[in-house]
C-alpha cells in the first residue's frame, strides 16, 4: 500500500504545482488581458467599466493595416529564411553520428544562454556604418562607401532569423529523426532521381516538422518589438511595437489588449490549420492502413 | 516525529524573523531615475554618509515612469525625476506628495529663476535637479555646421534616410510647431494637425528614433545630423569632439527634470535626505561634469571651472533661452498629440 501511495502523492503534488503555476502566471494574466480588452480606456484611471467592443473595431482601422501588412511580410521572410537555412542543417544533423549530433545541437543552444537583448545589441554593432561588415567590404574593395545596413528592414530580419532559427531547427530534427530511411532506399532502388526522392518522399514525410517550425517562428516574429526597436530604428514596424506603444506611450490599455487578443486568435487559427494539414498529410502520404 | 516537525517549524520561523528583521533594520530609499542621469559613485557616497541603502532603477521616458507609478497607485518608489509637464500632470492626479522644504537645508542654493514655475507654483511637489534642451546634433566632420541653422534645415531632401529624432512625442512636435510659427505647447487640434502634416514630409529623412542614448548612433557613425539633448553632446564630446550642438533659430525645447516624491512612497524622510544630498553644491558640480546638463544650483555652478561655466552647450545665453520654449502640460490635448504621433510612426 505504502509503496504505491507515495509516488501517487508525488504525482499529485507535481500536477497541483504545475496547474497552480500555469493558472497563476498564464491563465490569470490572459484572462486579465481579455477583460481589459473589452473595457473603456480612460486617461485618469487607465480603464473604466462600461464594456465595449470598440477596441476590437479599432484593430481594423486603416492606419494599422500598413503595420499589419509589414509585420506579415517581415515575419514571412524571416520564416522562409529560417526554413531555407534550418532544413539542410537539420538534414545534415540527422545524418551525423549521435555524438556529433549532440555536440552540434549543444553549440546551437549555447548562444541562448546569453540574453537575447545583448545579442541584438551585438548585431547592431556588427551592422553599423563602422561595423565589421562594412569595414570588411570596404577593405576588400567590394564597396567604396559604407552601405546602410543598420536601421533597415534587412537588419530587423537578420536579427529575427538569428533569434528564431533554433525554433525552426528543433522540430525539423525531430521530423528527420523519425524518418524511415528505408523509404529513401526504396526510392533509389526504383530509380527515382534525387529531386524526385526529395519532392515525393522527404518533403511529405518531414512536412509536420516544417509546418511546426514555421508556426513557432512566424508568430513570435510579429511580436518581437525590441528587435525592431533596436535594429529597425524604433519606427513601428511590427505589431509588437504597436502593442508596446499602446501600453507605454499612448496608455490605451484596452486597445493594446484587444490587439494582443487578436494576435492570440490568429495563432489559434494557424494552429487549427496546422492540425488539419497534419491530418491531411498523414492521410495522404503516410503509412496509414489505407495506403498499405 | 512530532518533535522533528516542531523543530523544523521553529527553525523556519526564526529564519523568517531574521529576514524580516534585517529588512526593517536597513534604512533605504528607492530611486527611479532616467538612464545615465547621476554621476558615478554618488549613490555609494550617500549610503556611506547616511547609512541609507539606495535601490536604484532607471527608465528612458516619462511615459514609462508614469505608467508604472499610475499602475502601482504611486507606490514602490521614493524618488522619481519627471520632466516639467509631467510634474503638473502627476501632481494634478494626486500622484506626488508635498515636498517639505524645511527638511532641505540646501534648497537655498537653487537659482530663483528656475523655482516657482507655472508647472509647479511654490515648488510644492518638485525640486529642480537639472535642466537642458533639445536641439540639433551634428557631426562636423561629415556635415558643414554652417549649413545648419534651423529646425527647417532638417526637412531638406538631401538628408534622406539619415536623421535621428528623439522618440518623444512632445519634442518631435515641438520642432514642427515652431517651424510653423506656433507655440510648442499648443492645444489647438488644427495646429497639431498642421504640425503632423509637416512631419509626414520629414519622415522620409528619418533613419532612427532614439531616446535611450541618442549620442550612440552619432558616435557609431550611423547618424551625422538630427535631434539630440545638449547633455548627450557633452558626453559624446569626451569620445569625439566633432559632435557639436546647435541651437536652432526657431528655438530649442527647454525642459527641467525635477525630484519628486510619489504619494505612496514608503520612505519619505529618506527621500528628503536624498534630495538634500543631491542639492549639495559639490554634488551638483559633479552632476554637471558627469552628465553634461545644467544645474539650477548656483553654489554648484560657482565651483565649476570657467570653461564649463562658459560652455554655451551646457549653459546657453539668456537670449537663446528666451528664443526657446519651456515645455508645459498640455492637459487633455496630449491625446491629440498621441493620436497624430501614432499615425506618424505607423505611416512609414
Amino acid at each position: 500500500m505504502n509503496r504505491y501511495s507515495s509516488p501517487l502523492n508525488f504525482r499529485r503534488l507535481v500536477i497541483t504545482l504545475t496547474l497552480t503555476w500555469l493558472g497563476l502566471f498564464v491563465l490569470l494574466p490572459h484572462l486579465m488581458v481579455i477583460l481589459t480588452s473589452v473595457l473603456t480606456p480612460d486617461a485618469e484611471h487607465l480603464v473604466i467599466w462600461p464594456i465595449t467592443f470598440d477596441n476590437y473595431l479599432k484593430v481594423f482601422e486603416p492606419i494599422y493595416a500598413g503595420v499589419f501588412w509589414n509585420s506579415l511580410l517581415m515575419s514571412g521572410i524571416t520564416t522562409l529564411v529560417c526554413l531555407l537555412i534550418g532544413y539542410p542543417f537539420a538534414y545534415l544533423l540527422a545524418n551525423m553520428s549521435p555524438t556529433m549530433r549532440v555536440v552540434l545541437l549543444f553549440l546551437m543552444v549555447v548562444p541562448f544562454w546569453t540574453n537575447s537583448l545583448i545579442r541584438i545589441y551585438a548585431i547592431k554593432m556588427i551592422l553599423g556604418k563602422k561595423g565589421i561588415v562594412n569595414s570588411f567590404l570596404m577593405f576588400t574593395g567590394v564597396i567604396d562607401s559604407p552601405v546602410q545596413l543598420i536601421y533597415t528592414d534587412f537588419a530587423v530580419i537578420i536579427g529575427l532569423v538569428y533569434i528564431l532559427l533554433p525554433f525552426m531547427v528543433l522540430p525539423l530534427i525531430a521530423s528527420f529523426a523519425k524518418l524511415d530511411r528505408s523509404l529513401i532506399e526504396v526510392g533509389k532502388d526504383l530509380g527515382a532521381s534525387p529531386f524526385y526522392r526529395f519532392i515525393y518522399i522527404l518533403l511529405p514525410l518531414t512536412a509536420p516538422g516544417i509546418i511546426a517550425g514555421c508556426l513557432i517562428v512566424f508568430l513570435p516574429a510579429m511580436g518581437m518589438f525590441y528587435v525592431a526597436d533596436i535594429l529597425g530604428g524604433a519606427k513601428s514596424l511590427l505589431l509588437g511595437n504597436v502593442i508596446k506603444n499602446q501600453f507605454l506611450v499612448v496608455r490605451d490599455w484596452p486597445f493594446g489588449s484587444a490587439f494582443s487578443v487578436f494576435l492570440i486568435l490568429l495563432m489559434a487559427g494557424l494552429l487549427i490549420i496546422y492540425n488539419k494539414a497534419n491530418n491531411y498529410i498523414q492521410h495522404k502520404g503516410g503509412l496509414d492502413d489505407e495506403n498499405l | 516525529m512530532k518533535f522533528k516537525t516542531l523543530n523544523k517549524l521553529a527553525t523556519g520561523l526564526s529564519v523568517l524573523f531574521a529576514v524580516t528583521f534585517s529588512v526593517v533594520a536597513a534604512e533605504k530609499v528607492v530611486v527611479y531615475n532616467w538612464t545615465e542621469y547621476i554621476p558615478d559613485g554618488v549613490l555609494a557616497e550617500f549610503t556611506k554618509e547616511t547609512g541609507i541603502k539606495v535601490e536604484y532603477n532607471t527608465y528612458e521616458s516619462n511615459e514609462v515612469m508614469y505608467s508604472k507609478l499610475k499602475l502601482q497607485n504611486g507606490k514602490g518608489y521614493d524618488i522619481v525625476i519627471p520632466s516639467t509637464y509631467y510634474i503638473s500632470k502627476m501632481a494634478k492626479e494626486g500622484l506626488l506628495a508635498k515636498i517639505d522644504t524645511a527638511q532641505l537645508s540646501n534648497f537655498t542654493h537653487l537659482d530663483p529663476a528656475l523655482l516657482n514655475k507655472s508647472y509647479d507654483p511654490n515648488n510644492q511637489h518638485s525640486v529642480p535637479y537639472v535642466w537642458g534642451s533639445t536641439g540639433i546634433g551634428i557631426n562636423t566632420n561629415e556635415v558643414d555646421p554652417k549649413s545648419i541653422k534651423s529646425w527647417k534645415d532638417l526637412w531638406d531632401k538631401k538628408w534622406q534616410n539619415s536623421l535621428l529624432l528623439t522618440d518623444d512625442v512632445r519634442e518631435v512636435f515641438h520642432m514642427a510647431l515652431r517651424v510653423n510659427g506656433h507655440s510648442s505647447n499648443s492645444t489647438s487640434e488644427a495646429e497639431i494637425k498642421q504640425a503632423y502634416e509637416l512631419l509626414t514630409k520629414l519622415m522620409p529623412n528619418v533613419l532612427v528614433f532614439n531616446s535611450d542614448a541618442p549620442r550612440e548612433p552619432y558616435l557609431a557613425g550611423d547618424v551625422n545630423l538630427g535631434m539630440i539633448w545638449n547633455g548627450e553632446v557633452i558626453m559624446a564630446q569626451e569620445e569625439d569632439s566633432a559632435i557639436e550642438y546647435i541651437y536652432p533659430t526657431e528655438g530649442a525645447a527647454i525642459w527641467v527634470d525635477s525630484f519628486a516624491i510619489p504619494t505612496g512612497a514608503e520612505n519619505k524622510s529618506n527621500a528628503h535626505k536624498f534630495i538634500n544630498f543631491m542639492l549639495r553644491p559639490d554634488v551638483a558640480k559633479r552632476t554637471v561634469e558627469y552628465i553634461g546638463y545644467a544645474t539650477p544650483n548656483k553654489a554648484g555652478i560657482a565651483l565649476l571651472d570657467q570653461a564649463t561655466q562658459n560652455n554655451p552647450t551646457i549653459f546657453p545665453s539668456k537670449r537663446i533661452v528666451e528664443q526657446g520654449e519651456f515645455q508645459t502640460d498640455v492637459g487633455p490635448a496630449i491625446e491629440i498629440y498621441n493620436k497624430y504621433w501614432e499615425m506618424l510612426k505607423t505611416s512609414k
